[in-house]
């Protein structure tokens, strides 16, 4: 098996979520990422939220394995010529810079052109152009201009962010797609172009189905979404819905056996149509399946409370994993609310490469998500995250083929950080 | 300008929505993605939640542009026969049946490797191969559950809460979108097609990555300092659901603004940064606590942090969200307002990026849906309707070899 990236050199300016889940993903197919950081802090997420001290934190180590650190100080006249260097010898430059800060480094989009006509610039933004181009970006800010926060959460209640990092990673998962898309396109035409990810953009596009809704609105109620059975009118903006389904099957997250202390002891119940025979009888109303009142999907719709009521009834009385294997043998597409201490300890997450262990030098070993997309001929291994500037004369002496002496006359410019004091003797 | 993926055909076998999600991004780079339905019915999202009554649904419309529909029986022989010929001319097969179902129709990864070693198979599963749970059937929540999002979404007192973001479906589609690309670029250097999976579980998991980090850093110091329940409440041994509160080092919540008593989306989210501390005072008119060392550092903050946004709050109660982020971010303080479907299908800087775009329907007319996320500068996405039932049926099988009377035939044995 070989890495499908292999051969691809990526020059990585990002740091803290989504440019790095970006490179990660790359590495993880092969690519030869060279994160490039300034010397002696490096990422600002190596010490943000630290569990361990003076141990690079689970923040940087989960969304950096696989690459290389290079320290370089790009206000340096030296450490510029240096990244010259490597902009001519990379496929692809990533950054998540603020608007403009490439630019003011020097690196146009003209000068990267001319630099290395074949390089790939691939950027995050916060929002794409408008009044809003300008305005820094975070996962929840990008969730609420995305439209998920507004159709996140309880009818009642307060627009609500998810805890997936869709603003963040998402957004990262967005580009590393356009930068294959512009790999594969660079093929046939010899030349890099730029690539950009909003993250407005990015959360946007996982609400599709919201911005369906919002135009059936103009056509009628929402028919499932549960306030439509409980009478309650409808406004001109799509509503949030709770733990309704989004699609034509209704569902709920329902209580399990436990609840009162566990804050996870729920299920997600799916009263599909198909099987609605069989719910009928798990749940002991065998009658429901010939009452008119409750034999039709349509003439379920407004009494889907009492109808989830008397579901969780039964779900109480049993434990979540217990509910589900039950229901599994009728079909009945249902699914536990997993915790994330329940899924670090799923071992077939770690046989199947979803969750990886990983040996660190300084903190040990811990556990990261590895990579999601399985394919057949891609045989990469998740390496640790790497130490600030680990590889920094590794980069110099491979890539850019400088011999010992050059390197460590670079040292003593100052262009990879503070020159070390060597003490007279 | 030639498209990225101008010449690569693709074979679309999925429906619904995570399948259909990739191969329409697909289609925008510039494949030719043939879908390939059920005589008679097709995508079954053609029917769900319609709008306006005998006109393809919007499920439907928004998640197949770009696309060409053949209608074709694969338990026909006939229908067999186009489907193995389409193989040999095709790049890229895309499916999300449920598991073996390829097998059984006669179509394994040996039998397709043999009719075309560089064809890529792509597949979306609910659980990964080899999971205890891969024979489930597996939907947008249900995902959201067993990856992780449910239990970490939510105020702590209240239930799982899904969200309404497509994490499970549309967000597998986008990785399943990467392996695809990934796997056509390895075939440029050595001929060889691959098999790329992704399972709707792990897509889920790989968001909430910052969360089991959480649970890593929890089981080794016990407590989380920027979840809400640190420093009042308790802890247990698993990552609790903290609300809205911002999930990196910064605190955030979700304020109200005027008008938040009737319109269910008069909210900004407002981050207090730590560098923005200063600017956050001067905003809302308390100079005096810029140098107080009782709230001039995070860490000082953080026993008073909701009495903070309290404040913010009266701050923000006679200004609208639009008023109060014009306000707050000439300095540079990090926030957004809640923006609703309305407001969002109306923006005008969405529709200037081609983020939300205007398409027109044979059937229905114009509607609205969300075009490309990933702008490019060699490509501006062009987004055309979604096709109607075996619209393309006709052509593709010219382009396929068969001739007019082949093709009619074929119509009247119903394999198309």
């Amino acid at each position: 098996m070989g890495k499908a990236l292999d051969g691809v050199r990526i020059l990585d300016f990002t740091h803290v979520q989504s440019g790095p889940t970006c490179t990660q993903l790359l590495a993880w197919f092969g690519a030869d990422v060279i994160k490039v950081e300034r010397p002696g802090e490096g990422d600002v997420t190596r010490t943000q939220l630290r569990d361990v001290p003076n141990a690079d934190s689970l923040y940087f180590t989960m969304l950096n394995s696989n690459k290389r650190s290079i320290t370089l100080d790009t206000k340096n006249a030296e450490g510029k010529r240096l990244l010259e260097d490597l902009v001519k010898v990379c496929d692809v430059l990533v950054e998540n810079f603020a608007p403009g800060a490439l630019d003011r480094m020097g690196f146009t989009w003209e000068r990267l052109q001319e630099l290395n006509p074949r390089l790939i610039l691939a950027s995050v933004k916060g929002f794409g152009a408008g009044p809003f181009e300008n305005c820094k970006v975070y996962e929840n800010v990008a969730q609420c201009a995305g439209g998920a926060a507004s159709t996140t959460g309880f009818r009642d209640g307060l627009p609500m962010v998810t805890g997936a990092q869709i603003g963040d990673s998402g957004t990262g998962l967005h580009l590393a797609l356009g930068i294959v898309t512009a790999l594969y396109q660079r093929e046939q035409t010899g030349r890099g172009q730029k690539v950009l990810a909003a993250m407005q953009d990015a959360v946007l596009n996982l609400c599709r189905v919201k911005m369906r809704d919002q135009q059936r609105l103009a056509h009628g109620p929402l028919r499932e979404y549960s306030q439509f059975g409980e009478g309650v009118p409808f406004g001109d903006a799509v509503p949030r819905a709770g733990n309704d389904s989004g699609g034509g099957q209704p569902g709920r997250i329902l209580k399990c056996k436990g609840w009162e202390q566990d804050p996870n002891a729920y299920i997600y119940f799916i009263t599909q149509a198909p099987v609605w025979e069989r719910i009928c009888d798990v749940i002991g109303e065998p009658g429901w399946k010939t009452d008119p009142g409750y034999a039709t999907a349509a003439a379920r719709l407004p009494h889907l409370n009492e109808i989830f009521t008397r579901i969780e009834a039964w779900t109480m009385a049993h434990d979540k994993f217990e509910a589900m294997e039950i229901l599994n043998k009728y079909d009945i597409p249902c699914g536990p609310i997993l915790s994330m201490k329940e899924i670090a300890e799923e071992r077939s997450l770690y046989d199947t490469g979803t969750l990886v262990e990983v040996e660190h030098p300084v903190r040990g070993t811990y556990v990261t998500v590895g990579n999601p997309i399985k394919l057949s001929e891609n045989d990469v291994p998740v390496q640790r995250s790497p130490l600030l500037g680990e590889h920094t004369e590794e980069i110099l002496s491979d890539v850019l083929g400088f011999d010992e002496a050059r390197i460590s006359a670079l040292r003593m410019t100052g262009a990879l950080g503070v020159p070390v004091q060597i003490a007279a003797e | 300008m030639t498209k990225p993926l101008e010449g690569i055909k693709i074979i679309d076998f999925t429906h619904v929505q995570a399948g259909p999600a990739c191969t329409q991004l697909l289609a925008w780079f510039g494949a030719d993605v043939i879908k390939v339905e059920r005589p008679g019915s097709g995508d079954v999202t053609r029917s769900q939640l319609r709008d306006i009554s005998n006109a393809d649904a919007l499920y439907f419309t928004m998640l197949n542009s770009n696309k060409r529909s053949l209608t074709l029986d694969t338990k026909t022989a006939a229908g067999k026969e186009v489907l193995t010929k389409l193989i040999k001319e095709s790049d890229v097969l895309v499916e999300n049946f449920g598991p073996g179902a390829l097998d059984r129709m006669g179509f394994t990864w040996e039998h397709i490797k043999s009719l075309n070693p560089g064809m890529i198979v792509a597949s979306v599963k609910g659980f990964s191969d080899g999971h205890h749970y891969e024979d489930l059937k597996v939907y947008e929540n249900v995902a959201q559950c067993a990856g992780g999002a449910a239990s970490t979404t939510g105020f702590w007192d209240g239930p799982p809460t899904v969200s309404a973001a497509a994490l499970g479906d549309s967000n597998t589609g986008m990785h399943l979108a990467i392996g695809i690309l990934t796997a056509l670029h390895q075939r440029n250097k050595t001929g060889q097609g691959q098999k790329v999976a992704v399972s709707m579980q792990d897509a889920v998991i790989n968001l909430c990555r910052v969360k089991l980090r959480d649970q890593q850093r929890l089981d080794r110091v016990g407590y989380l300092e920027e979840y809400p329940q640190y420093p009042h409440g308790e802890f247990s041994d698993v990552v609790p659901r903290g609300g809205n509160a911002g999930g990196g080092g910064q605190p955030g919540w979700v304020l109200k603004c005027k008008g938040w008593e009737t319109d269910p989306n008069a909210y900004i989210y407002f981050t207090i940064q730590g560098h923005a501390w200063a600017p956050i005072c001067r905003a809302l008119g308390r100079e005096e606590w810029i140098d107080d060392p009782a709230y001039n550092t995070a860490l000082a903050r953080q026993d008073k942090i909701f009495e903070i946004f309290g404040i913010i709050e009266e701050w923000l109660s006679d200004k609208t969200k639009f008023e109060a982020v014009d306000i707050l971010r000439k300095f540079d303080i990090p926030c957004a307002p809640v923006l609703t479907m309305k407001e969002i299908a109306e923006d005008p800087s969405l529709r200037a990026s081609g983020t939300i775009v205007e398409v027109d329907h044979k059937e229905r007319g114009k509607y609205l849906t969300v075009g490309s996320p990933i702008k490019f500068s060699d490509m501006s996405v062009e987004v055309t309707g979604s096709p109607l039932l075996g619209e393309h049926t006709d052509e593709v099988l010219a382009e396929l070899g068969y001739s007019a009377d082949q093709i009619k035939e074929m119509h009247a044995a119903r394999a198309v």
